[in-house]
């Protein structure tokens, strides 16, 4: 019972954590120091390893589906499989589960150490609301960047999967038949629904981590929780929302 | 400056990014969501298989076009096919789905139509053929094949009989056995045949054994090669003459050719018969020799007469016969 509760809470305060920090969307251009600095951290430093997981996410997408597909003899999809895989559904997955563990773990534990050391009541006293100085311009960034990324992870992916579709020997398709089949099996339409989930699973675990954060309750120790609570939570919520948003995108078509 | 720094760095990761999705864009969609470009035409068919939006328009292999939406009209199916503006599709060019693999790829061909027709404007219908899907193709090899069942079982049961009457193989297999001795007879013959043959033995062995027979035989041929030759030569001697003849030219050819000889023939003919005529009938000296007895006895004395005179030139010895010469002499 007290779990269920506590699951309720959870979803009610951050839903109220949203409308609150929406109802200051108006201040974020006299916040703009901040939400680039926001920019920075959330897209910027997420690059590299983005590119890395992405790339390597497209090259064992091809080697599996070349394996699998050697059975029929139909290597030469393999740049469909990986273009619609990667831009449908791995690529907005990946970069909202990094964002979880890179950014959505730093920004519970930066907030649970500010409520801990009572930082945020110190800031409630002065008038501040934390929604608005600490919520809105991650959120914003988030809105701005997680696209950045999505598109970025999507590329990458499909040239890994050129590369190892090339230098595979059960493979060995050159990268023009990879891409050519590519383009022609995978439409912008995809991409959009990609780009669109992606920034919707990295508003929500964003949202959630700032959620968790401003929630915390204890001392220094309850920090660590709440940053793998947020971690768990994201990533549950990332999962199951991934299926019912293709569910409803897919009619969309 | 190190905040300015960062928000360069967020700007222009930003900026790519919009970039990134922007190039995405134009070469997936090739900008399709914002302006439909071209022309659209109607291409009703009696299904369209396995025809789906998004998929080809081709004209001679090149793509020209998309399927834009396919749609139920009534009773039939009907294809809004995008063409690209700089393409005319002539208003006798017909379309067809064309399968491009097995695993569901169609697209639309669209022949090139007649050179000088007028091109389709803009919510045309152009004509359609249907083709016959895989599914068609393989009722009909079903239906191929079991024609082919049925008649390979009845040339099975002509061979090999269907228990009442008896198949070829066991026709044949009784022939065989009931003919046994003599065919077995037959073949020591001709193997004593071939035997004699082999051993030179009789005329053809000779001729196969013995190579003097063969150079004989040789020879013989070539002389009646050179027969031959000859006889060629003749032949063509002859016709020489015949087509000498054919002119005209010569005895012969005025003989048979010129009617002034013929004429001259025929009198001369007539006179010989006048001639052999009275003779028959003892007209004339000849015919009284011929005819007359008398003239027979008188020749008959005279000549009696003169065998009496030369006999008395015998008794007077070669004196006389002197005298009566240089008398004649002189």
């Amino acid at each position: 019972m007290k779990q269920i509760t506590a699951i309720l809470d959870g979803f009610g305060s951050t839903w109220l954590l949203l409308v609150r920090s929406l109802s200051y969307a108006g201040t974020l251009p006299r916040q703009y120091r901040r939400f680039f600095e926001q920019c920075y951290l959330i897209g910027y430093t997420t690059l590299p390893i983005v590119a890395i997981l992405s790339f390597f996410i497209g090259s064992v997408l091809a080697l599996q589906a070349g394996y699998s597909m050697q059975n029929f003899g139909t290597q030469q999809f393999i740049g469909s499989l990986v273009g619609l895989s990667m831009a449908r559904e791995l690529g907005p997955v990946m970069v909202a589960i990094l964002l979880a563990g890179r950014v959505g773990s730093a920004i519970t534990a930066e907030l649970a150490s500010m409520k801990v050391y009572q930082e945020i009541d110190a800031l409630v006293t002065m008038n501040i609301p934390p929604a608005r100085m600490l919520v809105l311009p991650r959120l914003a960034a988030t809105l701005v960047m997680v696209p950045v990324l999505a598109i970025i992870a999507d590329l990458v992916g499909w040239f890994g999967g050129a590369i190892v579709a090339k230098y595979t020997a059960m493979i060995s398709i050159e990268p023009e038949a990879y891409f050519a089949v590519l383009r022609r099996y995978t439409h912008f339409k995809d991409v959009l629904n990609g780009l669109i989930k992606a920034e919707l699973f990295g508003f929500v675990v964003v949202l959630v981590c700032c959620n968790i954060g401003l929630n915390t309750r204890g001392g220094p120790r309850e920090i660590g929780a709440s940053v793998t609570r947020a971690v768990v939570v994201s990533l549950i919520l990332i999962l199951v929302l991934d299926y019912f948003v293709t569910q409803v995108l897919m009619p969309l078509q | 400056m190190n905040n300015l720094q960062q928000t360069t760095r967020v700007g222009l990761f930003f900026i790519l990014g919009i970039a990134l999705i922007w190039v995405t864009f134009q070469t997936l969609s090739g900008g399709k969501i914002f302006r439909e470009k071209g022309y659209s035409l109607i291409a009703g068919f009696e299904s369209l298989k396995e025809l789906k939006k998004g998929d080809e328009v081709r004209m001679a292999g090149v793509v020209i076009g998309a399927v834009e939406e396919t749609r139920l009209a009534g009773r039939r199916a009907e294809a809004v096919l995008r063409i690209h503006p700089e393409v005319q599709i002539k208003n006798d060019a017909t379309a067809t789905i064309v399968m491009a693999g097995l695993i569901g790829t169609n697209y639309i061909g669209i022949d090139l139509g007649t050179p000088g027709a007028p091109a389709l404007r803009d919510g045309a219908e152009i004509r359609t053929k249907a083709t016959p899907d895989l599914t068609a193709i393989m009722t009909q090899m079903g239906v191929l094949g079991k024609k082919l069942e049925g008649a390979l079982g009845s040339i099975s049961t002509a061979v090999t009989g269907d228990g009442k009457t008896p198949g070829l193989f066991q026709k044949l297999d009784k022939l065989v056995s009931d003919n046994g001795e003599n065919v077995n007879a037959t073949v020591a013959n001709i193997r004593q045949v071939s035997d004699k043959l082999n051993k030179g033995e009789g005329t053809l062995g000779k001729l196969l054994n013995d190579p003097k027979l063969h150079d004989d035989l040789v020879a013989t041929v070539n002389e009646i090669k050179g027969t031959a030759a000859e006889a060629k030569t003749f032949v063509a001697n002859a016709q020489a003459i015949v087509d000498q003849v054919k002119a005209g030219k010569g005895t012969l050819g005025a003989l048979v050719y010129d009617d002034t000889t013929g004429n001259d023939i025929k009198a001369s003919v007539k006179n010989i018969r006048d001639i052999s005529d009275k003779i028959t009938r003892g007209e004339g000296t000849l015919g009284k020799l011929i005819n007359d007895d008398s003239t027979l006895r008188d020749a008959q004395a005279i000549m009696k007469k003169a065998d009496r005179a030369l006999d008395g030139l015998d008794d007077t010895g070669p004196i006389t016969a002197v005298g009566v010469v240089a008398r004649g002499l002189f």
